[in-house]
């Protein structure tokens, strides 16, 4: 067995009992991102001599000193997490060259536990899309079937994991960005609650709903990495100020008594038969092993994708105003005048789904329309809220798929935005609400995983991954796919 | 609905270029269409969660310093350390 093949509690441990080097394991992930790389597409950056040369510190570092569980450990990170010193262009022409001269809250996280930063990983432009074909520089394919898209848009966050060419990585999830390609890839993958990682250094999409997150070839991988980035700061005025628990230590795979609540509303029209057997055979598993299932409802389920696309792209729109040529990024060459410089930027520097959303929140906040748009889509949040609090009355986490079908193919939704936009039926909600998630990998359908996703209550992060240990220990854990 | 592409484009200081005028007039006419289905709600959206409040952090001096030249090492155009853009005055 390579080391690259190992999960990180079992490198951890390996590591600390001096049976490997961290530079031996940063070498053979490594390795392996070169041997699979150009069919898979993860990396928009490889940081080798880098990533050589900490491995090396930390090894060094380790013989007079106690390290960090994750110390040594290689992580992938996707690239619009700010780090310094280390291009993050959120796969955009716009930011193409951009280097930044801070490190996001979350890398000093990663950076103080010593971990290994093998590289920067593909998504769709500034996050937006659900198969990171939007990448300005590359198309990601999934490890398990190449000719299917990893979805997005963290795509290159979950196909390294999933190919083993990192062995955990961050993401960030607005719509679904985490949790979608989790499920297509067969690993799991963590939205936190919002608030629990501070947002200081993720280059802004939809402010309200943007969330870093871990993804793992398992649920011990992914809480050991959520233990490591989540916390207060001050740096975000979002950031919750609580204390956590050690969530890798306390994971309990017992469900007796866990109420289990299934909304009709994620097992309807839209999503695949298939996939709703899938996992409500391993709701049913779990209610054999002394889970108790409970019927809820979610009826404003039905507008959320609508309600998100509105208040994600108008809170798009503001945000990604900032890219205009002047401070840093792309600059177009010829112009006239300080607006022409502005157009021709933007117009140079943005792929077609960023101007589309640009241009729908542009809409839908401008005069006349912003009642019947922005403001309705906000009250349809309050009522996506209430509704998810009356649930959590008599259910303990929610169950549903991760996504309505298993990975599609390359190109197949490229010409249509509002089809690609379903693939994300399942996950919006739980970013409208505020609330933490989880996608676990739950059986293959035509060789391909499917994902089952627990939505919790606020906070509620450790129940969340003790019932995706659950459903691990009922599927086993994941191992880097055959590319 | 029919959307008048051009004068969102003018609004967010993007210009689509005419041979690309209807492709994204139909995108965004049927995303339109899509996102435009909400029930008939009414009510304050101010959206508080007062079980998980923000805390405002203190009104102190920031601690963070970065040097005037990494900051400045992102410009596409510079001189004199400053960032050069077209002249916006007559």
């Amino acid at each position: 067995m390579e080391l690259y093949e190992y999960s990180a509690h079992e490198l951890s441990e390996m590591l600390k009992a001096k049976k490997c080097s961290s530079e031996e394991l940063t070498k053979s992930v490594l390795d392996r991102a070169k041997a699979t790389d150009d069919k898979v597409g993860a990396y928009l950056t490889i940081c080798e001599d880098k990533a050589l040369e900490k491995a090396r510190a930390v090894d060094e570092k380790r013989k007079s000193e106690d390290l960090h569980p994750l110390a040594g450990i290689p992580i992938g990170i996707k690239d619009n997490i700010s780090t310094k010193g280390i291009l993050t262009t959120c796969a955009s022409k716009m930011l193409y060259n951009y280097v930044p001269p801070f490190d996001a809250f979350v890398m000093n996280k990663v950076n103080a536990a010593d971990m290994v930063i093998t590289g920067k990983l593909n998504m769709d432009e500034f996050a937006m899309g659900s198969s990171t074909e939007n990448s300005h520089f590359k198309k990601t394919h999934n490890p398990h079937n190449l000719d299917c898209v990893p979805g997005g848009s963290s795509g290159g966050s979950a196909a390294a994991v999933a190919a083993g060419s990192a062995v955990i990585s961050l993401g960030s999830d607005t719509g679904g960005s985490i949790r979608m390609p989790a499920s297509y890839c067969g690993v799991v993958g963590l939205k936190p609650t919002y608030g629990a990682v501070s947002r200081y250094g993720l280059v802004a999409f939809a402010s309200s709903l943007d969330q870093i997150g871990p993804f793992g070839r398992n649920v011990t991988d992914t809480a050991m990495l959520f233990g490591t980035i989540c916390g207060h700061d001050n740096m975000d005025a979002t950031s919750a100020d609580r204390e956590y628990p050690d969530f890798s230590s306390l994971l309990n795979a017992d469900v007796k008594g866990l109420k289990i609540g299934i909304p009709a509303e994620y097992f309807g029209e839209g999503v695949d038969n298939s996939v709703k057997e899938a996992v409500m055979n391993a709701v049913k598993e779990l209610e054999k092993n002394g889970a108790e299932i409970v019927n809820i409802s979610l009826p404003s389920t039905k507008y959320a994708l609508n309600a998100y696309y509105i208040i994600s792209s108008a809170e798009a729109s503001s945000n990604l105003a900032r890219f205009d040529g002047v401070k840093y990024g792309y600059r177009a060459e010829n112009y006239t005048d300080l607006i022409d410089m502005y157009e021709k930027t933007r117009s140079e520097g943005f792929g077609d789904e960023v101007k589309r959303r640009i241009m729908l929140g542009t809409f839908v906040l401008s005069s006349g329309f912003f009642d019947a748009y922005y403001k309705k889509a906000k009250l349809v949040a309050l009522d996506i809220i209430k509704e998810f609090n009356a649930a959590f009355e008599k259910c303990d986490v929610i169950a549903t798929p991760a996504t309505p079908g298993t990975a599609f193919r390359l190109g197949e939704n490229i010409g249509d935005p509002t089809k690609m936009y379903a693939a994300d039926i399942c996950t919006v909600t739980v970013n409208i609400a505020g609330l933490p998630a989880i996608s676990v990998p739950c059986g293959m359908l035509n060789n391909m995983p499917v994902g089952l996703q627990f939505i919790g209550k606020k906070f509620s992060e450790q129940t969340l991954l003790n019932s995706a240990y659950a459903v691990e220990k009922l599927f086993g854990e994941a191992k880097p796919a055959n590319v | 609905m029919s959307i008048d592409v051009q004068h969102l484009a003018k609004l967010a200081r993007l210009r689509i270029e005419d041979d690309q005028l209807a492709k994204f007039e139909k995108d965004m006419e049927s995303i339109v269409a899509m996102v435009e289905q909400l029930p008939d709600v009414s009510g304050d959206a101010s959206g508080l969660d007062p079980e998980h409040p923000m805390k405002l952090r203190a009104d102190v001096e920031s601690t963070v310093k970065m040097q005037r030249s990494e900051l400045l090492a992102n410009a596409p155009k510079m001189q004199a350390g400053c960032v050069v853009v077209p002249k916006t005055v007559e």
